[in-house]
């Protein structure tokens, strides 16, 4: 054993092998026994089932501990016993990753005959026979519907783009890293920022449309703070991908911190903000398309309403509709994104 | 004659605690041209940097023009920053931008914030900059795309928003490294005419010690960040080259 690693790496090696212990008995005891094996759902749980499952996991971190025969120990680059160790290690680490899969094919409901039985194969002949047979009577209803989706795309993104600007400054690690309160700002903006960021804009529609009702306002307000999060981030990391050596110029010539940014950083990052601008505008379509499945408005709500009606001609040719105009956009977007390099 | 700069026992050692600057100590007359030599990583840029403050010594202290320097910041920083012009290798020009505008951005030290900010500059302010290009010779190119400009030119423009400042004193950090030996001499010449002509004191580094004998009026080697030679161009024997650039060098000359 390395008796000479930092406590710190020690500890995070055992506590990886407490949760490994953990997860395997949770995963045995509560899904791969009882789903897997009896095709029953597990008993309620109880407080044997809790000591047992932590247990397992203390009982594995003590043997990774005395032994050096331990996942956490391999992870963390700590010695691990020659030999046999070696091999029980590696075991462990075939059980957990096979446990896993099983695990997984079990809780997804993995039935591949159902995509294959024959009624399985004839309600895809329904639905892709209606799809291809699309019904363009509501063609000029859902190409009304498609604009308003663009128009929400566009002023989400436009109404993002001066917060996003402005925000990104302050969240560029080259311009916050000098003095502790800017550093202090920069952390808690990056954490506000990603955080906004990891949920998804279908569960801001959802908050929007309790908050200002069910239509496009909602689901453009959702777009705005995802767009707001995002686009912050990728200013910020052209930001901090400028070339220093105007900014060390223009400070040489007693330019204030404001006037450095203005006339060093900006000039090089004009052209790339503008560029993943207008990508992000080609995300939004795509995104206010799928919220306004829940309500944000636009083509994906008559999708929706079409769907709820089982009317699949109809649902066809609003889905063509969509894949049209998405792929336009994106190759415009594409071609204006490549003459702006 | 009291020395316009005054470095005084100056040590800097870098947050990752790497020490770039020992103890370096040296005077600077007004009008001289002082050109600093030695390998590369012996400190010079560091040196230099520290001069005009984009750099704050961690011990000794800089005196300019009768003000201690060495820890100010805010307001007299700037203005102490606008005083010095400075040069670099890379030129550091802002490419998408305008030769004039470029050479305009040497004015923003004295301008506030919120005047600049709308990057509309004075009639007289362009005016200037005007003749300061046309000081470097390059007054044809002023509404041409920096990025646009050879090596040289560049160089020049960079040189033109120095003078923007009206500077006392210049600072050139390696400014002929990434240029051709015909250039080079080109940009050194007109280092010296505003030397000369106006009087502005250059402090440079350079790499060919044929340059040095041609341009300096005084020299200071820096080894391992310590100062280890002052004295004329001629002084620099065979003897004090192999101690500053190491016993396997070989000097190479520039024409």
């Amino acid at each position: 054993m390395n008796r000479s690693a930092p406590l710190i790496t020690r500890l995070v090696a055992a506590g990886v092998d407490l949760l490994a212990g953990i997860y395997l008995a949770a995963i045995v005891l509560r899904v791969l026994i009882p789903r897997g094996i009896f095709d029953i759902s597990p008993a309620p749980f109880t407080t044997t089932d809790m000591l047992i499952i932590l247990g397992s996991g203390a009982l594995l971190m003590v043997a990774g501990m005395v032994s050096g025969a331990s996942l956490g120990r391999s992870a963390m680059r700590l010695t691990v016993t020659d030999g046999w160790g070696r091999t029980l290690t590696t075991h462990l680490g075939w059980t957990l990753l096979v446990t896993t899969v099983m695990t997984g094919w079990i809780i997804t409901g993995m039935d591949p005959l159902a995509l294959f039985s024959s009624g399985g194969l004839e309600g895809a002949q329904r639905i892709f026979g209606a799809l291809l047979t699309p019904d363009w009577d509501i063609l000029g209803e859902a190409l009304m519907a498609m604009v308003e989706t663009i128009y929400l795309a566009f002023m989400a993104t436009a109404i993002a783009v001066p917060f996003s600007f402005l925000l990104s400054f302050f969240s560029a690690r080259n311009l916050m890293n000098d003095v502790t309160h800017r550093r202090i700002a920069y952390v808690v903006l990056r954490f506000i920022t990603n955080f906004s960021r990891s949920i998804e804009p279908l569960i801001w529609a959802i908050v929007f449309s309790v908050w200002v009702g069910i239509g496009p306002f909602a689901g453009m307000l959702a777009l705005v703070v995802h767009t707001i999060a995002s686009l912050t981030k990728q200013y910020a990391e052209q930001i901090e991908d400028v070339d220093h050596g105007p900014m060390e110029a223009i400070t040489a010539t007693g330019a204030s911190r404001t006037q450095v940014i203005w006339f060093s950083v900006v000039p090089q990052c004009v052209i790339p903000f503008l560029s993943f601008t207008i990508y992000r505008w080609d995300i939004n379509v795509r995104m206010a398309t799928v919220i306004g499945l829940v309500g944000g408005g636009g083509i994906g709500n008559m999708l929706i309403q079409y769907q709820g009606l089982a009317q699949w001609n109809e649902v066809g040719a609003i889905v063509i509709i969509i894949a049209v105009v998405v792929w336009i956009m994106d190759v415009i977007s594409a071609r204006v994104r490549e003459a702006l390099k | 004659m009291q020395p316009v700069l005054s470095v005084r026992d100056v040590s800097l050692t870098y947050p990752n605690g790497y020490t770039a600057l020992k103890g370096v100590s040296f005077d600077v007359r007004q009008g001289e041209f002082l050109v600093v030599i030695g390998l590369s990583g012996s400190g010079k840029s560091t040196l230099m940097r520290t001069l005009n403050r984009l750099l704050e010594p961690t011990g000794g202290s800089i005196r300019y023009d009768g003000q201690d320097v060495t820890h100010i910041e805010g307001e007299p920083l700037r203005k102490h920053r606008s005083r010095i012009g400075m040069i670099f290798q890379h030129f550091n020009l802002i490419r998408r931008h305008s030769v004039l505008r470029n050479v305009l951005y040497g004015a923003l030290g004295a301008m506030s914030s919120v005047q600049s900010i709308t990057g509309r500059f004075t009639a007289e302010q362009q005016q200037v900059a005007l003749r300061n290009l046309d000081i470097v010779g390059i007054a044809d190119k002023a509404n041409q795309r920096a990025d646009a400009l050879s090596g040289g030119q560049q160089q020049r423009v960079a040189i033109a928003r120095a003078l923007m400042q009206q500077p006392s004193m210049l600072l050139a950090d390696e400014p002929v490294a990434s240029l051709d030996p015909a250039t080079s001499h080109s940009v050194m010449q007109y280092l010296e005419k505003i030397n000369k002509e106006q009087g502005v004191t250059v402090i440079c580094n350079l790499h060919f010690l044929s340059l040095v004998r041609r341009y300096a009026t005084r020299v200071i080697a820096l080894k391992g960040g310590e100062l280890i030679f002052e004295g004329t161009p001629d002084a620099i024997t065979d003897e004090w080259f192999r101690t500053i650039y190491g016993e396997e060098a070989v000097e190479v000359e520039i024409r």
